[in-house]
């Protein structure tokens, strides 16, 4: 359903792209960009979810690179752009190239919409996994084989023929399924469905990395109809997305990264390695019992929160005299080793101040603010508590811990949650005192019925009629590198109030992002007419937009309304995002020793976000 | 100025530990927001602060799951009680007791309190099944047994004889029976050194409580907090040696003093 809108859209709309060659300064203003556009009137590439190929990475120093079917139909289309295509290809895969397993994939372009390209393609798939299995003595003979019966019964549709999936049940067509195993195979975590109904499937997702790694490669996707299953080896586990909705392989990927980073908070990356050098075949899950909610509920809002493809962080709209008193009060009640104090309320951030020797070394990455959000989320089943846990942030240190301290301030309505990070596993008493003293300066300036009469915004308030909704993310620019990234967004109105049409809203979105960060053809303006709405994506050096119009828009409109828009945002900007996240010392000795750890983790850290991206 | 504002120091900490899903924080649920509720599986510890006549009283309820198991010691440093939780109808999370969380328990007070409650026992014992809490409606009780389903099928994997069968209605094979529990208790008292006779018996020391149902879960912790008053005299009178000094504290000790000594 979901993709015959997009085509038919895309059939019916004009679309404009926005070549990324070298010699396109980056344009700043949209009038620029769109004289640049009249030039470079490209037909959309053929879609390649009609065949079933298997992606996988290649050592640099192997055989020269085979292009993909998808490559090679953008070639027929684009040949101008090649160049810039492939760069864009290597530095994604950083050195390595693309190269394809089935043969007749990559025979040419009008391959993909043939059929038997697909059976071929899952019949490839198959066999691969069957004879990994043969070769490790499980002893699989063809389709009589109880294990493999057994198998088939939960096994996601991309080992399953296309017969099977017409009798598909209720499990097989849940939109998104996520798995966690370990290299030995033991499933670690599944999203839908228990680990031990699963154990076989694991076997055959983990026998497929192992026979594809057997040949010195690296498996990433397999494409069948209707699905993309994307694979992620992080250390000693193996992550695996089986997904029927129309996202990028890249956006995939990003949301199983959020998965490890998530598995990672709760047991660092160190111990999780040490475990598993200590025993290849443990079962990880002894220690994930209990998390698995945890790791639901993020799963829940990968699906339903634009922030985390944005990679950005959502902060709640307030008058800057507002954010800058409640940061006060925050700065005022500091302790020894405490290095980030936020301020959250309905799971968006109010404010956040960071210990300065801190800020120095290191930033809070969005990522880590996703996560600690999701758990305050998912913790909150008794709020009148005070929590105290520890937690790692995987991007500002993997292997390290923080202390949580996490307490809502407004019992029994718990909205407003103040959660301070401490360094030190003995500071609890010290760091609840720091909460009494929040408590005490937030009653006295009457800041708690300030923040309950705090919205989020509609979009009317930007006063362009044809304008439904919008997301808008400032990029980081040389003057406040240290920030954290954020963007900002109004409540998804009506038609988007449901909960299926802000799906179909996010899904289109998701799309939009897709083609603009397309790793063969990245793009920075789209203009997209879809069948309910028309929609229009703009990536400069300095921001990134995504806006969704009615669907009788003129271009024209369009462009005026962002120009009104982006004027708005402009005025607004103190409002919307928190512009100067205040910095404090606390303590005479900040813990040292933690630090130096930090500035060197940066640069790898650093690395891992850019891949998320 | 509103209470929340008073910082109010604790005269006394006691600890809930036991192996995950037996029903820890349900039961402080139960105690203090008098309800029975969905639960979502505790991370690290958390902090309750319960007013016990003049006293305040803390409470740590602690995570059961392994991930957390590091962190037990330091929760339960200078605990004047601990409350070493088990499921009646999974004999493993008794054992579990022993095996992981008495270890824990090293770093309490010396003097400190032991009682092993059984929870669950509203699946066993058709006594448990009628709440001792008068405040507890009716229709409160049949909400609570769908909610009930919820948390056993999370701890399927982990504690499997505990959840297939826990249809209302339904009565489960009783895994520890309560001189298991006192036999445990016993051996607790030979682990910390103590003497039997001397000590608090086991029967006053171990319980069976339904957080569901609310059966005994006051009698628990009244029982509890009562014991512990020595402890918070001791403490109030040796709390010239605590390191930070608490200014309003001092001025009411006085008066308190007076009135606890004669008891």
């Amino acid at each position: 359903m979901e993709r015959d809108n997009h085509q038919e859209g895309e059939a019916e709309g004009v679309k404009i792209c926005d070549p990324p060659s070298e010699s396109n300064p980056p344009a700043d203003t949209l009038a620029t960009s769109l004289s640049l556009l009249g030039n470079h009137m490209f037909p959309d590439p053929v879609e390649r979810n009609d065949s079933a190929t298997v992606n996988k990475e290649e050592p640099a120093d192997s055989l020269p690179s085979v292009d993909t079917a998808e490559e090679q139909s953008q070639d027929a289309n684009l040949d101008s752009n090649q160049v810039t295509k492939l760069e864009a290809e290597e530095t994604e895969n950083s050195g390595q190239c693309h190269s394809d397993v089935s043969s007749q994939s990559q025979s040419s372009e009008d391959a993909a919409a043939d059929n038997g390209q697909g059976d071929s393609g899952e019949f490839v798939v198959t066999m691969l996994a069957k004879a990994k299995l043969e070769e490790q003595g499980i002893g699989v003979k063809g389709r009589s084989s109880p294990l493999l019966e057994a198998g088939t019964q939960e096994s996601p549709a991309f080992i399953s023929h296309r017969d099977e999936d017409v009798t598909a049940d209720s499990w097989r067509q849940h939109r998104k399924h996520v798995f966690v195993l370990s290299e030995a195979g033991k499933p670690i975590y599944s999203r839908y469905g228990s680990e031990e109904a699963l154990s076989s499937t694991m076997g055959v997702m983990m026998a497929l990395v192992s026979f594809v790694q057997s040949g010195d490669n690296i498996i990433r996707s397999v494409y069948s109809e209707g699905h993309t299953v994307v694979f992620l080896q992080k250390g000693p586990l193996v992550l695996v997305c089986v997904s029927s909705s129309r996202q990028s392989e890249r956006q995939l990927r990003g949301e199983l990264l959020y998965v490890y980073y998530q598995i990672i908070s709760m047991l660092t990356q160190a111990s999780i390695s040490r475990i598993f050098e200590h025993k290849k075949n443990y079962d990880l899950r002894r220690l994930l019992a209990g998390s698995e909610k945890i790791l639901d509920g993020l799963l829940n809002l990968v699906d339903s929160d634009p922030s985390f493809l944005l990679a950005a962080v959502h902060c709640l709209p307030i008058a800057s005299s507002l954010r800058d008193s409640l940061s006060q009060i925050l700065q005022k009640a500091i302790t020894p080793n405490l290095v980030f104090s936020i301020l959250i309320a309905n799971n968006q951030l109010l404010t956040i101040i960071q210990e300065k020797t801190v800020i120095e070394d290191a930033r809070l990455e969005p990522a880590d603010v996703h996560l600690l959000l999701n758990l305050i989320g998912a913790s909150s089943a008794f709020q009148a508590g005070e929590i105290w846990t520890p937690i790692c942030l995987p991007l500002f240190n993997p292997d390290c811990y923080f202390y949580a301290y996490i307490s809502y301030l407004d019992p029994p309505e718990c909205t407003v949650c103040l959660l301070l990070l401490s360094t030190d596993k003995e500071a609890f008493y010290a760091v609840a005192e720091c909460k009494r003293k929040i408590e005490e300066a937030m009653v006295a300036q009457n800041s708690l019925s300030l923040i309950a009469k705090v919205q989020s915004y509609s979009v009317s308030q930007v006063g362009v009629s044809d304008l439904r909704h919008f997301m808008y993310k400032p990029f980081d620019v040389p003057d406040n590198y240290r920030q954290l990234t954020q963007f900002t967004s109004p409540e998804m109105e009506a038609p988007y109030s449901s909960e299926e049409e802000k799906m179909r809203l996010l899904d289109l979105y998701r799309y939009m992002h897709s083609r603009i960060h397309s790793t063969s053809r990245p793009l920075k303006l789209i203009y997209h007419v879809a069948e309910r709405e028309t929609l229009l994506a703009w990536v400069t050096s300095k921001f990134e937009l995504y806006t969704c119009f009615s669907p009788l828009v003129t271009k024209a409109c369009a462009i005026t309304a962002i120009t009104k828009l982006l004027r708005w945002i402009k005025k607004e900007e103190d409002r919307l995002f928190i512009r100067y996240p205040p910095k404090y010392s606390t303590t005479p000795n900040p813990s040292k020793s933690s630090r130096g750890g930090k500035s060197d983790q940066q640069d790898s850290t650093d690395n891992g976000f850019l891949s998320l991206l | 100025m509103p209470e929340m504002s008073k910082m109010k120091k604790p005269d006394v900490k006691v600890v809930l530990l036991g192996d995950m899903n037996v029903g820890k924080t349900s039961l402080l649920h139960r105690y203090t927001e008098r309800k029975f509720k969905d639960t979502i599986s505790t991370v690290g510890g958390a902090f309750y602060l319960k007013q016990w006549g003049p006293y305040n009283i803390s409470i740590w309820d602690t995570a059961g799951r392994e991930q957390f198991h590091g962190l037990g010691s330091m929760y339960c440093r200078g605990a004047a009680a601990v409350i070493l939780t088990y499921d009646v109808t999974n004999w493993q999370s008794l054992a579990e007791l022993e095996e992981r969380f008495l270890s824990l328990t090293d770093t309490a007070n010396h003097d400190c309190i032991y009682a092993v409650v059984g929870n669950k026992a509203d699946l066993t014992d058709p006594k448990a099944q009628l709440s001792r809490d008068s405040d507890v409606a009716p229709e409160d009780r049949t909400e609570c047994e769908e909610d009930r389903t919820e948390p056993e099928v999370l701890s399927a994997c982990p504690t499997p004889p505990a959840s297939p069968a826990s249809l209302s209605g339904v009565m489960l094979h009783k895994q520890v029976a309560p001189e298991d529990a006192a036999a445990f208790y016993g051996r607790i008292l030979r682990y910390k050194g103590l003497d039997e006779k001397s000590s608090l018996p086991a029967e006053k020391m171990c319980f069976e409580t339904s957080a569901k149902t609310g059966y005994n879960v006051d009698a628990l912790f009244e029982a509890l907090f009562d014991l512990v008053l020595p402890s918070i005299l001791r403490k109030r009178n040796e709390n010239q040696e605590s390191p930070t000094v608490d200014l309003e504290e001092c001025r009411g000790t006085s008066s308190k003093r007076s009135r606890t000594s004669c008891c």
